[in-house]
């Protein structure tokens, strides 16, 4: 299925219901035959709606365990939903724990191979844009030496530098901005900027609220698995703000 | 179907780049690094001419028996090592699995592809003990091709669901272990099939592990072409377990990262 053509992510009542299952036979062959004994379902989202248009920029809010994660999960096509439609349209870069797929004995040059096509770079994108993305890590003199002897400084830049080299359409940000020194930081958000400006779909999950608020124009507020906010940064982020007690938002 | 197979063309870049990265982890660590690949193969045949031959004189076709035994130790190492390591590809890169989405029979393909390397210094042993024995290579060797394909295409067919299922089971890599081991005995890797009793030859007629030995025994050893009737069976076994197995495990990957 398609997305309607202006926008960029659809959910259609989509729930994500996890059940929490046995590894190996020993534990799933009794529980197969006893069913009184299986444990109750983890609601992760619940039938969760919402369509971003293409090139907004939105920020998902909510406690640790509100289902943000398992949005950008479904988002990234990691997961499938249990019940409900998602539809994607376009090329999705999850900044995701960066570097996710770095292999420590390989070369920082091999590694930018392998993750760039892990994110679904040819490897003709991916020399045409290789010194540009050595460029940006700020890794010259270091991009022939074996990863697992860059700092986390070093691997964390250079992940990103690949990621935002891949020419998304759709941007998933997980709390990756605070990477790297201030200098890098401030690189960071310009080319964030930038594809805001591109028209490049961002999505942002964060508990900072200043983050979403000053960055993007729309945020869905997510607790306990349903949606529970949509609407202009600002509004959905105060609203958020003042149901979490004082001493939770200073930490 | 042929969607999927479109789309694992597409990223047949990201293929290269994890076989590259799992021959990369393979031999680390270790002193001896790729000679292993080497030592392998060798010291089993030593072993195997040793005890089948000198101990327990077993037939040969003909052939001497390092000769004979090699023809099908390679092919057989190359697929229980390739299904070995196939079947914990997907749950051993469970933190990508989790992260990217990437169409997910790279992972084992990646993981089988690394045992072509293994093959090859194989393959020297091979080329070297066909010199001692001045058993010079014939033009049946043609077919070694079509019959590597036949097998590369058997072993991912078994090795899609059972990556898929050790996902969900990690009992399945030992299942695949056990099986193996029953399996190696009831090909002729050790013995020719002339020796096996003919209310018993069903199992080898059905069994395209079997087929594919005796097949390159021919082709590499006796400048004979493959029973035709043997092959066509053991080419369809081959293209019924692999579409079968890619449609279970496309199945079952969208639950991958429901594992955690």
């Amino acid at each position: 299925m398609q997305t309607a053509s202006n926008s960029a992510i659809e959910f259609h009542n989509v729930t994500k219901r996890f059940q929490l299952r046995e590894s190996s036979l020993r534990e799933f062959l009794p529980s197969f035959f006893d069913k009184r004994e299986a444990a109750p379902p983890f609601y992760a989202l619940r039938d969760v709606s919402f369509t971003l248009n293409r090139g907004e920029t939105v920020g998902i809010i909510g406690r640790n365990g509100s289902g943000k994660s398992t949005a950008l999960k479904l988002i990234a096509g990691v997961m499938a939903p249990t019940d409900g439609t998602v539809l994607v349209g376009g090329r999705v870069s999850p900044l995701i724990e960066l570097g996710a797929g770095f292999h420590p004995d390989l070369s920082g040059r091999e590694n930018v191979h392998l993750n760039g096509s892990i994110l679904g770079l040819s490897d003709r994108e991916i020399d045409d844009q290789f010194s540009s993305i050595v460029e940006f890590a700020e890794l010259q003199e270091f991009i022939d030496m074996p990863v697992k002897r860059y700092s986390s400084g070093m691997y964390v830049r250079l992940g990103f530098a690949v990621a935002v080299h891949s020419n998304p359409e759709i941007l998933l940000v997980d709390e990756v901005l605070s990477v790297g020194d201030a200098f890098f930081q401030d690189k960071c958000q310009q080319r964030m900027h930038d594809f805001k400006n591109r028209g490049v779909t961002i999505v942002l999950v964060s508990h900072s609220a200043d983050t979403i608020t000053s960055f993007c124009d729309r945020a869905l507020s997510l607790d306990h698995g349903v949606l529970v906010a949509d609407g202009p940064a600002k509004q959905v982020v105060d609203d958020y703000m003042a149901t979490v007690p004082h001493h939770v938002e200073a930490s | 179907m042929l969607r999927h197979l479109a789309e694992f063309w597409r990223r047949r870049d990201l293929l290269w780049h994890m076989t590259v990265r799992h021959l990369r982890g393979q031999y680390k660590q270790s002193v001896l690094g790729y000679a292993w690949a080497f030592l392998n193969p060798l010291t089993l045949l030593l072993t195997l001419s040793f005890v089948f031959s000198v101990l327990l004189r077993f037939p040969s076709q003909g052939l001497p028996y390092a000769l004979f035994v090699l023809v099908g130790l390679l092919p057989w190492m190359f697929f229980a090592n390739g299904l070995t390591t196939a079947t914990d590809s997907v749950s051993g890169a469970m933190n990508l699995v989790t992260k990217v989405y990437f169409p997910r029979e790279i992972l084992p393909m990646a993981a089988i592809n690394t045992k072509i390397v293994d093959l090859f210094f194989g393959l020297i042993i091979l080329a070297g003990l066909m010199m001692i024995y001045n058993h010079p290579p014939t033009e049946t060797m043609l077919w070694v091709p079509l019959l590597f394909g036949i097998q590369l295409i058997f072993t991912a067919g078994l090795a899609f669901p059972m990556a898929a299922l050790n996902v969900y089971f990690h009992d399945v890599r030992y299942l695949v272990g056990v099986v193996l081991t029953m399996w190696f005995y009831l090909t002729p890797v050790i013995y020719p099939v002339e020796i096996v009793p003919s209310k018993y030859q069903f199992i080898f007629d059905l069994n395209p592990m079997a087929i594919l030995v005796n097949a390159y025994r021919r082709v590499i050893l006796l400048d004979d072409s493959p029973a035709m009737d043997r092959l066509l069976l053991g080419l369809g076994i081959a293209v019924v377990t692999f579409v079968v197995g890619y449609f279970l495990f496309k199945r079952m990957e969208a639950g991958f990262a429901d594992r955690i």
